[in-house]
């Protein structure tokens, strides 16, 4: 009997790790799918002129016969796609096929004053997912 | 006898996957500037990726923070100047609460332009709803 106890005691001292790998495991999966909603994303955005009434000069960079792209929030709800007033989803759709077409898949964002942050970035996220390249934030308020 | 020839492993693994969760966690904290608490619009656009950059923070009830330390709007130009100095092509990130009114955003992509920012992101967290 106690010849074989003494032959058992090394094999009872080994390291049990499986324990540890399972939890390093489940905290290393939880930290992969929760960090995406920790870590912020982002949005490139530019301004094309720091002075009121800037779309003159966006659009003049622009080949005169590129497809252009300005979109307007109004302070009531509505969507103005190239001046027209046009319904969320038409505006979904629509972009890919308009942004496909245009040579600097340009978009040029206008709200008017009292548009909610919120709202105008659904409107980047939009026209970032149809495909657009460069976003502008236009300063003014609708003609 | 024959345990003591072996180097026990289990502590230094431990303290290792301690360390490796800390630098993940810390690694966006000390180079993002994104600790000041705001409610980022969500997006399912996600073109940044961490980097060290500048934030600018616009809470919803209205103060403004430049890399997490409160400045009053009339100093943003010049804080962001010094700031851009260095580098123009750093990444100016503006953390907007997603209640702010947009003009309010745009005051600061102005004064952003006016420091001589070249590369600006709108902060967004990560849309986990459908997409289309």
């Amino acid at each position: 009997m106690r010849g074989r106890r003494r032959r058992e005691m090394p094999h009872r001292e080994e390291l049990i790790i499986t324990s540890l790998v399972d939890i390093a495991l489940c905290l290393v999966l939880g930290f992969m799918v929760s960090m995406p909603a920790f870590i912020e994303s982002g949005i490139f955005v530019t301004s094309p002129s720091v002075s009121r009434g800037g779309a003159a000069g966006a659009q003049a960079a622009a080949p005169a016969d590129d497809i252009k792209v300005n979109i307007f929030l109004a302070d009531d709800g509505r969507i103005f796609l190239n001046e027209e007033a046009v319904t969320k989803d038409y505006l979904i759709k629509t972009l890919p096929a308009l942004l496909a077409r245009s040579a600097d898949r340009k978009v040029i964002v206008g709200t008017d004053f009292n548009v909610i942050y919120d709202r105008v970035i659904n409107v980047l996220d939009w026209a970032k997912q149809a495909g657009a390249g460069q976003l502008c934030l236009l300063r003014r308020a609708r003609a | 006898m024959v345990a003591n020839h072996n180097i026990d492993v289990l502590p230094l693994a431990a303290i290792g996957l301690i360390l490796v969760i800390l630098m993940v966690i810390m690694a966006p904290m000390v180079t993002t500037h994104a600790n000041t608490a705001v409610d980022v619009p969500a997006a399912h656009t996600e073109e940044r990726d961490v980097e060290e950059d500048i934030a600018v923070t616009l809470t919803k009830d209205g103060h403004l923070y430049l890399n997490d330390a409160e400045i009053s709007p009339t100093d943003l130009v010049e804080k962001l100047k010094n700031e851009l100095a260095k580098d123009p092509y750093k990444l100016t990130v503006i953390r907007g609460d997603k209640d702010v009114l947009h003009v309010d955003v745009l005051e600061i992509l102005a004064a952003c332009r006016k420091a001589g920012a070249l590369r600006m992101a709108c902060a967004t967290r990560q849309d986990t709803s459908h997409v289309y």
